[in-house]
């Protein structure tokens, strides 16, 4: 990941700041950096986001088609996640360069999000073991300044939110020959519910003491850093440990009830904002990439 | 201002895709009327006083139609009345979806400057432009979009006119909508309404199409016909084989029975027929349908039994035991083909009823019930009705007045209708087409006289029937200086005129061939072209495309050379003049000279041709006598043929062969050629049938075994005979056709018996030879390629329409010439005559008059009296009626006069009086088109 170069003065600066609560910007340990949301962003996608965490710029679309359930699930559809990480965002992604770190994220969030408990995959079902949505989930990274998986997975939670799949109705005739109809009224429409939906919070071991929403610099004191990704009412569905170094039980534990607790206080004002959005239809100014 | 417009759409491979359009709004779209200052439009369409005069509206007032009104009223809005309409974009585009026929009318009236339509692009306009809203389809938010409309129309001119006179009134017959605008604050009425309200014009009202809520009342409630499938139904039916998709041709003789072609590739069934009203289920002639096949125990045979529409028993022909084909019976309707029809009115019964009953003139199109309070008026008269549907409770189906053609038997009148009938497109050519035309006064120019070969010294001349005014061919022939021959044929550089893509060239390739009818020409190509600029007439300078050969004397070809070229024709000759020349000896000037020339060689091709065995065929042709003043016929003669005739057509075959033969050498993929292919075996039958009953054995293996026998065929004291046999030999072979080499692998010509053929020598009256102008002129780098030319697809379709248009020309044509016959004989009076027996059918005979060339059918069943005892036997095939019997080429004599009484349909009315006297009559039809289609004449 894009690196930046922090010596070890600035390195013992940063943490001590931490273990006092005070970090280089000012925040607390467990706060955010300023977040911009906007969705609806991508006019011919079916659902897309974008958000701003710092300096870290990322933009989700979602696009739904159709395509075969898998056989082992057949009365479910499914997802599929692709993150392009643009040259734009450093110059590392040059080339292939990017590739590594993008198959990477989008594994992880593959398991993050690909299951029936985050998503409700029943609903995508149109016939059962002959036709799903597949919502082809596409991750654009614009720039890097750290934390890239808590972006990622707040954008993609307002882009499913953000998501209208055009209703299709199934008719079959006396031959038992289905044929699929698309409503021709662009209001009519399905929705996803996306209560579930998980964040992700990566928490970076720093010193003896942990950060949420890490900026570079501080990702360069952390040796090891865990992602947990925790729903709205805080269950923890997914924990990862990522980095080199590390992390004895104790400080795992803390982490985590960390994590929940952030975690779900992040849920409910993202949720409020998508909703105070979508309630402005078609009056609210749109922003775009202008911003 | 930006606003995008999203909709999703099923692709062909099941996926969904979500489209996303930009749609801009602007705030510089004028209203388009004079009233109003603000709009800054140079030349407004609507007028200020727009007055029709109406007790619903009395005061002046611009007409919105939306899109329905447009559909199904647009005879109303094509009348020169109305007049000062407002067509909004957005209805213009639901018409286009939905009736390219309607949008190219609507479109049509809207370029015409007098009926001053004005087109009002709403979906673009800044205070027009609405989206669609949660909960409202498609059609409520057009409908939406046009009261929209019409409201800033309303509030836009009364601002204008300071709340002065200018209305706006909306049309609509969805009562919904019209609730709608109502309480919107405009002025609506159902497009009947208002019509009914204009005074003074009371004809309008029969040109409104009948809607489905009225036509209930027409007719009873006792269901007629099966219920049509939904598309749907008939699509997957046709996917999974139940149903088979084809056209429906009517039978014309037989108003019960008609057949569906299949279209479909590698179907093995590719005629189904349909017998009876019920399995017909009112399929309308060519119209596209689904039919649903019957097991083939139900299969039945096309009757033989001559049954027309004019009596009021429906019984079903009766069945035949030979040779069952596949039946069954039509499910679904595709695609209607409906178009206006011309015909004449039978006026009903009762006095005061304003339904009556309409004849189309084409037979095979069902009488139509139609609503009009003129019918005193229009009885007499052709008329044109368009069908507005066909519920499944009535036996006929309904339409609506559009149009009075004129009183029948009018010259003028019947013209008119046999153009329309066979779809000849004859309106004036239009100022785009006409734009197109090389600026006058025209002369040769330095660039032309570059890169052409000036033969202007050469001594051509042209030789034509009199009266010729475009001369597209042009010939001559001189001596080598090493004894050799040089003949060449030059034929109308027309291509240079006619540049390919513009207007011209489309109105040309779409009219596809000049119609030839008696005492009238519709032209393919402006007359400053064919009658002048393209036209080889002599002692001026005219561009040509000339084909020279150099021959030894036994006319064996040993240099061809193609060149664009400058001519000057030294004479245009008559063919009598030209055989007068070569006939007296003591003329011995160039053209004389030249013309022995070619005569010579001629006659040693065509005694070569004929070895190779091409045919020689025979039509009774006939040709009027028109009086120059009156343009009646005053008197027929058959078709003279000298010497001359066969000289000309001998050069003309060598010149197509040989252009054929070049461009297919080069473009071997799409050269547009001529083919004609051999007759299958069984259509011989009735012609060797014919010849057996004379004795006479007609081989039919090869064209040279079928020539040889024909020629030895006659019979003594019969001199007539040979000509009759080669008229049924004519009837016996296929058509000859365009098509694209790259399409095809059969090029044969049988009856030239040339293994290719092309046409290159009338491009005036022949879009065909246009297209071969501009292959050949590739082909010797005179002129540059286009890509619809080397695209064998589009070629192709070109082949289709041209194939079409010169079937209807060469239909048309025969229907004026019987025209013509049935005027003659108006003059005429009773005549006896006398004929030959053509066929035999089951109960009747049809006759061949050759001094007239005249055909028709005697039928010996009467259904005012009891028929005479009857049998047919199909060997023979003879009839015995009572006790004679009636052979194929008996000669018969008849008395004919022409029977006036029926206006509706003029029939040559002729009783036989020899061998048996019978009151029954034959009919010659003023419309005959199916029977016997001759082999076009090669050249």
């Amino acid at each position: 990941m894009a690196a930046v170069q922090v010596s070890e003065a600035e390195k013992v600066y940063i943490m001590h700041g931490v273990r006092d609560d005070l970090r280089l910007d000012g925040r607390g340990c467990e706060d955010y950096r300023h977040m911009e949301i906007e969705t609806d962003v991508v006019s011919n996608t079916d659902g897309s986001a974008k958000i701003s965490l710092g300096h870290t710029d990322v933009l989700v679309g979602v696009k739904a088609e159709i395509g075969k359930p898998k056989p082992m699930v057949p009365d479910e559809g499914y997802l599929e996640f692709f993150v392009d990480c643009s040259a734009n965002a450093t110059p590392e992604f040059e080339g292939r360069g990017g590739e590594e770190l993008g198959v990477e994220l989008s594994n992880t969030l593959y398991k993050v999000f690909n299951n029936r408990h985050s998503v409700d995959l029943r609903s995508l079902c149109i016939c059962p073991g002959e036709n799903c949505w597949v919502l082809y989930v596409d991750v654009l990274l614009l720039q890097c300044d750290g934390n890239l998986f808590d972006a990622i997975s707040i954008a993609i939670k307002a882009a499913l939110f953000n998501t209208r799949i055009p209703k299709v109705h199934i008719s079959e005739d006396e031959e038992g020959v289905k044929e699929m109809e698309l409503s021709d009224d662009p209001y009519d429409c399905m929705r996803l519910n996306v209560e579930n939906v998980p964040c992700i919070v990566t928490l970076c071991k720093i010193g003896h003491r942990h950060v949420v929403d890490a900026t570079l610099q501080e990702k360069a004191c952390s040796v090891a850093s865990l992602l947990i990704s925790v729903t709205h009412r805080g269950t923890v569905t997914c924990v990862r440990k990522m980095g080199g170094g590390s992390l004895d039980p104790e400080s795992i534990f803390e982490m985590t009830e960390a994590g929940k607790r952030v975690g779900k206080a992040l849920h409910a004002p993202l949720m409020e904002l998508l909703q105070k959005e979508e309630s402005l239809g078609k009056k609210r100014q749109k922003v775009g990439f202008l911003g | 201002m930006l606003k995008s417009k999203t909709f999703v759409k099923k692709t062909r491979s099941g996926g969904v895709l979500k489209i996303v359009r930009e749609h801009y709004l602007r705030d510089d779209i004028w209203c388009g009327s004079e009233v109003c200052k603000e709009c800054k439009d140079e030349a407004p369409v609507l007028q200020e006083h727009a007055c029709i005069e109406s007790n619903l509206c009395s005061y002046p007032h611009y007409l919105i139609p939306d899109t329905n009104v447009v559909l199904h009223q647009i005879d109303i809005l094509e009348d020169p009345l109305i007049r000062n309409v407002i067509i909004l974009q957005i209805v213009l585009q639901e018409v286009r979806h939905r009736s390219a026929p309607v949008y190219k009318r609507i479109k049509d009236a809207i370029h015409e400057k007098e009926k001053h339509f004005y087109t009002f692009t709403n979906e673009h306009h800044r205070e027009t432009f609405i989206e669609r809203e949660q909960g409202e389809s498609a059609n409520d938010r057009n409908d939406r979009a046009i009261r929209v409309a019409a409201k800033w129309y309303t509030d836009h001119l009364a601002k204008k006119t300071n709340g002065g006179s200018l209305k706006v009134v909306l049309l609509t017959d969805d009562r919904s909508n019209k609730e709608k605008a109502e309480q919107y604050g405009l002025i609506v009425y159902r497009c009947e309404e208002y019509i009914k309200s204009l005074i003074g014009n009371p004809e309008l009202m029969d040109r409104l199409a009948l809607k489905p809520d009225d036509q209930n009342e027409i007719t009873g409630s006792k269901l007629l016909f099966p219920e049509h499938l939904p598309l749907s139904r008939i699509q997957s039916g046709i996917k999974n084989g139940m149903f088979l998709q084809g056209t429906f041709h009517a039978n014309r003789d037989n108003y019960l029975e008609g057949k569906v072609f299949i279209n479909r590739e590698g179907e093995e069934i590719n005629e189904v027929l349909l017998q009876g009203l019920q399995n017909l289920n009112r399929a309308v002639h060519q119209d596209v349908v689904a039919v649903e096949l019957f097991p083939k125990e139900h299969w039945v045979a096309p009757s033989s039994v001559v049954l027309q529409d004019d009596s009021p028993n429906d019984e079903d022909a009766e069945e035949d035991e030979t040779e069952n084909k596949p039946t069954g019976r039509v499910v679904g309707i595709i695609k209607r083909n409906w178009r206006p029809f011309c015909g004449m009115l039978s006026q009903s019964m009762i006095k005061e009823a304003t339904r009556h009953l309409f004849t189309p003139a084409d037979r095979r199109i069902p009488r139509i019930r139609i609503e009009t309070r003129q019918a005193a008026n229009l009885v007499g008269q052709r008329i044109m009705v368009a069908i507005d549907g066909w519920p499944k409770n009535s036996r006929y189906p309904n339409g609506h007045f559009v149009k009075n053609l004129g009183s029948a038997g009018d010259k003028e009148t019947e013209t008119e209708v046999l153009l329309l009938e066979h779809d000849v497109p004859h309106q004036p050519f239009s100022q785009a087409v006409l734009s197109f035309l090389p600026k006058m006064p025209w002369s040769i120019t330095e660039e032309d006289l570059k890169v052409r070969a000036d033969l202007r010294h050469l001594c051509v001349c042209s030789v034509d029937p009199p009266g010729c005014t475009d001369i597209d061919d042009t010939l001559h022939c001189r001596e080598l200086e090493n004894g050799n021959l040089e003949v060449g044929v030059h034929i109308a550089d027309v291509s240079h005129f006619i540049r390919p893509g513009n207007a011209l060239d489309q109105e040309a390739a779409s009219r596809g061939t000049t119609v030839y009818l008696c005492g009238k020409r519709i032209d393919m190509v402006p007359e400053l072209l064919s009658s002048n600029l393209c036209s080889l007439r002599s002692n001026v300078e005219r561009l040509a495309f000339s084909c020279i050969w150099e021959m030894n004397h036994n006319a064996e070809i040993l240099k061809a050379h193609f060149t664009k070229s400058i001519i000057n024709s030294k004479a245009s000759l008559t063919y009598a003049e030209a055989q007068m020349r070569i006939d007296d000896s003591t003329m011995k000037d160039d053209i004389t000279k030249s013309l022995r020339g070619l005569n010579r060689l001629a006659k040693i091709l065509k005694g070569r041709r004929i070895a190779k065995g091409a045919l020689t065929l025979s039509s009774p042709e006939v040709r009027f006598h028109i009086d120059s003043e009156t343009h009646d016929p005053i008197d027929l003669q058959s078709k003279e043929l000298k010497e001359t005739n066969s000289m000309v057509e001998e050069f003309m075959l060598l010149a197509n062969i040989s252009v054929a033969q070049k461009i297919y050498d080069e473009f071997s993929e799409c050269a547009l050629l001529r083919k004609h292919p051999s007759p299958p075996p069984s259509n011989y039958d009735i012609l060797i049938k014919a010849a057996k009953s004379r004795d006479l054995n007609i081989h039919t293996d090869s064209a040279k075994a079928l020539a040889d026998s024909l020629n030895n065929a006659t019979v003594e004291n019969f001199p007539y005979f040979n000509t009759l046999l080669r008229i049924l030999a004519t009837r016996c072979m296929m058509q000859a056709v365009y098509f694209c080499s790259g399409m095809d692998s059969d090029f044969h010509h049988y009856g030239l018996a040339s293994p290719i053929y092309t046409h290159f020598t009338s491009p005036i009256r022949r879009y065909a030879d246009i297209i071969v102008h501009r292959l050949l002129a590739v082909a010797i780098n005179a002129d540059s390629t286009y890509p619809d030319l080397m695209d064998k697809h589009k070629q192709s379709a070109l082949c289709n329409n041209l194939n079409y248009r010169h079937k209807m020309a060469q239909y048309a044509q025969r229907a004026s010439v019987a025209f013509h016959t049935q005027l003659f004989f108006k003059n005429k009076g009773i005549i006896n005559e006398e004929g030959f027996i053509l066929f035999v059918r089951k109960n009747a005979i049809i006759i061949l008059i050759p001094k007239f060339g005249l055909e028709g059918a005697v039928f010996f069943d009467n259904k005012d009296k009891p028929s005479p005892h009857l049998s047919f036997d199909s060997e023979g095939p003879t009839l015995k009626v009572e006790e004679h019997t009636f052979r194929m080429f008996d000669e018969v004599k008849v008395t004919i006069s022409l029977d006036a009484s029926n206006i509706q349909h003029q029939r040559i009315r002729m009783a036989l009086i020899e061998p048996l006297h019978t009151c029954s009559f034959i009919i010659y039809d003023l419309v005959r088109t199916d029977k016997g289609v001759p082999v076009g004449m090669p050249h």
